[in-house]
């Protein structure tokens, strides 16, 4: 029996894709960000603004109706607009609602992105660099955490690679191939904030931070923003750029929580690549290239997992067999990734996953005759997941 | 340094008998009278069955080191003289996982499946704070 979700496969398609400066962009808020971001997008596809009549994106939790400050700036209305709030998983999320609003016909072509000042908000002051949060105030837990020293996102993800670690022999040494690789792809990448080359010797000599974690295993501080637009495939075949099809698309979320059960080492990424793969029709043998989203080090190695890239437990030696380089098994990050480009919630690796399949980078940063990018999405308190797969037209 | 006050638990509605227990150096979880379960962070209706009938339990304040990490980094400059210090999520005989410090063992020493048992670390007058040691 055919599932009915198949029927959102290949019918929509992305047209455009653009992002904003990256890194330290200090003085411009994530609003200025996402809009650079979109018209740079809007500017590539050769999209009318006129046609654009859905807005789905979103920027920093206390924007309270991101989407119509957005809208707002770019002169847009919109017949669907809203801001997904599963945080990091919200950007797929927002692709996922343009297709199927298009799909029932409740708008025809839709701008999704997202914009954040990061770097901008955790150096504004030396205590807010020492706090190192971008969530407002409002948003902390005011119990069961802060009386024990419990802070940052660092610590919440360290937690799952401590028990990786015990259950599976993981070792720090996996977690640095990862950071190591995603460096060497950056440095091919003229946008990306880190412009310093990453030895397994740095690595090693990392100053820790929440251990397992040090430095070199947590994601960038950035001001980013990524967008792309949807629409149908007809529609995309008379616009400027090589089509990018949506095959497939998957969310799930573990709402139990991140310390519940075993979501820690086994994340929703299982069960939400699962209904991407049904809906695409296809399985992780027919992906080409995967950008994971990385957070963290240990994230990127659980999700391959979870994703059947290898088995659970074996992701250590699969990120230690340069599986992930460029020219590997299965080039991950090819941008260089949040711990190395920049950080934009996902947003960035979904732009890199619509890049790499147009064919148009440079031999150096192209990956070989990519057919099929996986995208993860990962976020909310850690346990909402979102998956997209993309392939060529 | 060590004056920069920690931060004391500001509790919802549904934990304010969680504090009251702790104060008396009593770890206590809610436990549905239909089901029998306990659960945590607390909350006035059991997640395992949805009964809104449940009770406030004393728990045996034994469990395992579920996982656990090391604070090297300060994020507070409260917690300054602390580092490193050792933040867990112990497994409660009960069920519940909570979120705690293990004290009383240097934290190269912590390790997952570790037993442990509750103590009570006065922090103020009226507020003590349940952490855990090695059994
Ligand atoms: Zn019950």
């Amino acid at each position: 029996m055919i599932h009915p979700s198949t029927e959102l496969r290949d019918i929509c398609a992305i047209v455009g894709a653009g992002t904003s400066r990256l890194g330290k962009v200090p003085g411009v808020s994530s609003l200025d960000l996402i809009v650079e971001a979109m018209r740079n997008a809007i500017s590539e596809s050769g999209v009318q603004v006129s046609d654009i009549d859905g807005i789905i994106c979103r920027g920093p939790d206390e924007l309270y109706s991101q989407h119509q400050l957005v809208g707002e700036r770019l002169g847009i209305n919109a017949k669907f607009s809203t801001t997904a709030t599963n945080g990091g998983a919200s950007q797929i999320l927002s692709i996922a609602l343009a297709v199927m609003a298009i799909r029932h016909g409740l708008a025809t072509t839709v701008l999704c992105g997202y914009g954040r000042d990061a770097w901008s908000r955790t150096h504004k002051s030396e205590e807010a660099r020492v706090r190192n949060e971008t969530r407002p105030d409002s948003q902390l837990a005011k119990e069961f955490g802060p009386e024990y020293g419990y802070f940052g996102a660092a610590a919440t993800h360290a937690f799952g690679a401590t028990r990786h670690m015990h259950l599976y022999g993981t070792t720090k040494e996996h977690f640095g191939h990862i950071a190591v690789d995603f460096r060497e792809h950056a440095l091919r990448n003229p946008d990306a904030q880190m412009k310093k080359v990453l030895t397994m010797e740095d690595y090693r000599a990392q100053r820790s931070i929440v251990r397992p974690f040090g430095l070199y295993d947590c994601s960038l501080r950035s001001d980013a923003a990524g967008a792309v637009i949807v629409t149908s495939r007809e529609r995309a075949r008379d616009l400027k750029q090589p089509p990018v099809l949506i095959k497939g698309f998957g969310t799930y979320n573990n709402l139990r929580g991140w310390f519940a059960d075993d979501n820690m080492v086994m994340t929703s990424a299982k069960q939400a690549g699962e209904t991407a793969y049904r809906m695409a029709g296809l399985g992780p043998r027919d992906v080409d290239t995967a950008q994971i989203y990385d957070c963290f080090t240990y994230m990127v190695l659980t999700q391959l997992e979870d994703y059947g890239f290898c088995k659970k437990g074996e992701g250590g030696d699969f990120v230690a067999s340069g599986a992930l380089r460029l020219g590997g098994a299965l080039p991950t990050n090819t941008s260089g990734g949040q711990l190395s480009e920049a950080h934009g919630e996902g947003m960035l690796q979904i732009v890199e996953g619509v890049r790499q399949m147009r064919h148009t980078y440079p031999a150096h940063r192209q990956v070989k005759d990519a057919e099929i990018a996986l995208i993860s999405g990962h976020g909310g308190n850690q346990v909402c997941h979102s998956t997209l797969i993309l392939g060529r037209a | 340094m060590s004056q920069i006050p920690k931060p004391v638990p500001q509790p919802a509605p549904e934990s304010l008998p969680y504090w009251e227990a702790a104060r008396q150096h009593r770890l206590e979880l809610p436990q549905c009278e239909d089901c029998n379960k306990h659960w945590f962070p607390p909350s006035r209706t059991c997640p395992h069955c949805l009964s809104t009938q449940f009770k406030w339990s004393q728990v045996s304040g034994r469990g395992k080191v579920f996982s656990f990490v090391i604070y090297d980094r300060i994020y507070r400059p409260a917690f300054t003289e602390d580092v490193p210090y050792v933040v867990a999520l112990v497994e409660l005989e009960e069920g519940p996982r909570i979120l705690s410090n293990v004290i009383g063992i240097p934290p190269d020493d912590v390790r997952c499946d570790m037993a442990v048992t509750v103590v009570f670390d006065d922090v103020s007058d009226v507020t003590s704070v349940p952490k855990f040691k090695p059994l």
